[in-house]
């Protein structure tokens, strides 16, 4: 179409000069002929002569002037046309050079500039896009970050109520797998008539304030309690209005909520048993009332008549105690309340105690044992923590506390421990009615202990050490791994190298107690079953076990690059993947570090030979040697429960009743082989076997035995 | 000679039937009302066996079993400890604290007597 308007142009401008050229001669003709007339015969001769030669002169001055137009204006036009065009349409930096049209005057430069002018806002535009779009973006990961990690469910809807928005915690809560689909109806998954209700509730609000009724802010949020369409579940949230800032319109709404199903049967279940429980006591409170007031009257009872009463008496008051008890068990059932708690890992919660204590840096304290799960208001335990430790700290001038988390016999339980004075429990007590912060509304200690359920004290507890005693509610869910829940994996199978246990006689400190010796017990994660035959390290763990105690806070664990692939089939194992590797250093980066880690402790190992022999290839181009003392778990294993041959560390852990919380880790399992380690250094000291020397005797008797059994 | 009971609760009523029990049971019966004067007259006289309320004014029954424990001349003492709460938590901490026993209000004469006796050592006879 251009095109043919450009070539148009060209005709048009032709067209008219033609018409100037045919119509000036014409005009000049006939003005020529009309003289011709007037002036009589004779004059025609001349006037055809001058006539026909101004006639070709005046062609050719328009043809002249029509060839200068079209060399000068008109295609310099044409040019320009163009360049207009490439610039608005493909070629926004085309350039037009300045002086390309000099019969147009100024129109070239100008249409330059105006390009010019153009490429640069055009610029700033294709700018201002793109950060908007990048900030949109980053607005948009930042509210999917705010989704996903928010405890309630959140689905935003428009007026058609379809879905437009939802995180995952909303599919979890509604109980639905795989996507919701957006687009679809809100009222496909939960029922009508609550959410209805409550936008009609805010719709009038809204108008209501519109119209500028005095005092009537509009309320932006409304409750609401629905369940899902199946009736399976009880949800409760709220509601609230996505109002346009320009038109002072709802645009949408958004709702939260969370699961109540639980909740609400609790509270049905409470109400229940109170009514029960009061109830329960009018039936027998009247008839020990109406007995007892016979047996009191001035009737005149005969001995049969009182022995009737009295039974009276004692048959109610048992069926009062039985009632009683009844209820208390109920009672006991119910969870605690409304107050959020959580299953908590304890490494997590002790380590807020221990870093806080840091920054004050007047108290220590270290993590030890074996971390468990519990379930517990995290944030008012810490307090509770950190209030109790500064009572100790005051009181009795202790410096320094363990924090150890432990289970017994189904029970959880946080636990203080110091060298000192056991705490009298008047003083605890007096420290529990102090308020805790002042962010907690005056929450005192003892809140937090009813809150749990709970109460503390203090207890002596090994030689010279006592402790404080906080037990804390079971987790309510299961924190195994996936893979753990399903079946236990195989055990690695026991490796021997006879000649890296060697004689107590060359290891330094082998007259020391064990109880008094430094010990790091740890394990690592292989690619497979064969050092000598290119298996490698890819994690390596380890804790330290000081005076008896796992420091679980100064544990050592990296992942490490192996420079080779991981066979698919030992990643059930270990769960490591090429993936998580592939950023991490390699061994000869991580094994000096694990070096410096050990210093001079003992090593512990479950089957040390298979760790120690990966560890041994590895020293010479790591530039390290391990020549500590070892001691293995299996062998005092061996070496304490001769009656069976279930050595593995599923077998010991189990024996000895340590949960087992990430197994098949590095760090899990050298936690769980410090655990069963500790218990083997009470029952060999039992046993007799008391120093470091006369543990790897023991070890070494094993060995010799097996080394009999393998001949045969 | 007969082994002396000392019966700590600030309730008249439960104290009265106590009483009657021990001395039925042949005990010599000492009674105390509030943590202080359990304290006091447990030093006086050490009795071979007290039985403990809780919720008792002044100083509750924990500071008084643990303050008893702590003192190496009541090592031999029985201590029942009695609560009208009867959390789980509080039979551990009682324990822990150094009592025997523990016996949950409201509980049955009988099985008390049995409980006194069998710490005291005096059998079913």
């Amino acid at each position: 179409m251009a095109r043919a308007d450009d070539s148009g142009l060209r005709r048009r401008v032709f067209q008219s000069f033609a018409l100037i050229a045919l119509a000036v001669p014409a005009i000049l003709g006939g003005a020529l002929w009309l003289a011709a007339q007037r002036l009589g015969a004779g004059s025609g001769a001349p006037l055809v002569l001058f006539g026909g030669a101004a006639g070709f002169a005046i062609v050719g001055v328009v043809l002249w002037v029509w060839q200068w137009h079209d060399r000068n204006l008109v295609a310099p036009l044409q040019g320009l046309t163009r360049d207009v065009e490439t610039i608005s349409h493909s070629n926004p930096e085309h350039e037009i050079q300045p002086d390309q049209a000099p019969q147009l005057g100024r129109l070239a430069p100008a249409v330059s500039e105006l390009a010019q002018a153009l490429s640069t806002a055009r610029g700033k535009v294709d700018e201002e896009v793109a950060r908007a779009t990048q900030e949109a973006e980053a607005q948009r990961r930042r509210l999917e970050a705010v989704l996903r990690d928010l405890h309630e469910g959140v689905m935003i809807c428009n007026f058609e109520h379809q879905i437009l928005l939802y995180n995952q915690r909303a599919l979890e809560i509604l109980h639905l797998t795989g996507a919701l689909g957006l687009g679809r109806s809100l009222f496909s998954v939960v029922n009508r008539q609550p959410f209805l209700h409550s936008l009609e509730q805010l719709s009038n609000s809204l108008a209501a304030a519109e119209q500028g009724e005095v005092g009537d802010e509009p309320h932006e949020t409304a409750l609401v309690v629905c369940a899902t369409v199946d009736g399976r579940y009880v949800l409760e949230g709220q509601v609230s209005l996505i109002i346009e800032p320009e038109e002072g319109a709802a645009s949408g709404y958004v709702v939260t909520f969370q699961d109540a199903t639980e909740k609400l049967a609790t509270l049905g279940k409470r109400d229940r048993l109170l009514r029960s429980a009061i109830e329960g006591l009018r039936r027998p409170l009247a008839n020990l009332r109406a007995a007892s007031e016979m047996l009191t009257s001035d009737l005149d009872l005969n001995a049969e008549e009182r022995k009737d009463f009295e039974s009276v008496l004692e048959s109610e008051c048992a069926a009062l105690s039985r009632h009683l008890e009844e209820s208390h068990e109920e009672y006991r059932g119910l969870i605690t309340g409304h107050w959020p708690m959580s299953d908590v890992y304890s490494a997590n919660l002790l380590n807020c105690v221990v870093r806080r204590l840091r920054d004050e840096r007047l108290l220590e304290a270290v993590m030890t044992g074996i971390p468990i799960w519990i379930h517990c208001d995290s944030h008012i335990v810490v307090e509770l923590l950190d209030h109790v430790i500064h009572g100790i700290a005051q009181h009795g001038g202790v410096k320094a506390f363990d924090l150890e988390a432990s289970q017994a016999r189904g029970k959880c339980y946080l636990d203080i421990s110091w060298q000192g004075e056991i705490i009298p429990s008047i003083v605890l007590d007096g420290w529990l009615d102090e308020s805790l912060v002042e962010q907690l509304g005056g929450l005192t200690g003892r809140d937090v202990l009813q809150r749990h359920r709970s109460d503390l004290w203090c207890e002596a507890h090994r030689e010279s050490w006592v402790r404080l005693r906080l037990p804390l509610p079971a987790p309510r869910g299961d924190h195994r791994p996936v893979g753990e829940r399903q079946q236990a994996l195989p055990a690695r199978p026991e490796f021997y190298d006879f000649d890296l246990l060697r004689s107590a006689s060359g290891v330094a400190a082998a007259e020391r107690l064990l109880r008094e010796l430094t010990f790091v017990v740890f394990d690592t994660e292989t690619t497979g079953l064969e050092p000598s035959n290119g298996d490698e390290i890819i994690s390596i763990a380890g804790v330290r076990i000081v005076n008896g105690r796992i420091l679980t806070g100064e544990s050592f664990s990296e992942l490490v690059n192996p420079g080779r692939n991981i066979p698919k089939g030992s990643i059930r194992f270990h769960g490591i993947t090429e993936e998580m590797v592939k950023d991490k250093p390699p061994i000869e980066q991580v094994l000096p570090q694990f070096r410096d880690y050990v210093g001079d402790a003992v090593l512990v190992a479950h089957n040390a030979a298979f760790d120690l022999k990966f560890l041994s290839l590895k020293q010479e181009a790591c530039g390290v040697t391990f020549d500590n003392a070892v001691l293995d778990t299996v062998l005092l294993s061996a070496f304490l429960h001769d009656h069976t041959h279930k050595h593995t560390l599923d077998d010991v852990a189990e024996r000895f009743g340590i949960e087992i919380q990430g197994r098949h880790t590095a760090l899990g399992d050298s936690l769980v082989t410090a655990g069963a380690f500790l218990r083997m250094v009470e029952l060999l000291e039992a046993r007799n076997v008391r120093s470091l020397a006369e543990a790897i005797e023991a070890s070494n008797r094993i060995v010799e035995i097996r080394r009999q059994q393998a001949r045969y | 000679m007969a082994k002396t009971v000392l019966i700590v609760d600030d309730e008249r009523n439960i104290m009265l039937s106590l009483k009657h029990l021990m001395l039925r049971a042949g005990y010599q019966v000492l009674q105390a009302s509030d943590g202080e004067e359990a304290l006091e007259i447990a030093e006086a006289s050490v009795p071979d066996l007290i039985l403990l309320d809780v919720m008792i004014p002044k100083r509750d029954g924990y500071d008084v079993c643990q303050t008893l424990r702590a003192n190496p001349a009541m090592n031999h003492v029985q201590i029942i400890m009695l609560t009208a709460k009867g959390q789980e938590v509080e039979i551990e901490k009682g324990l822990a604290l150094g009592a025997n026993a523990y016996m949950t209000k409201p509980f049955s004469t009988t099985e008390l007597v049995e409980k006194v006796k069998s710490l005291l050592g005096d059998g079913s006879g």
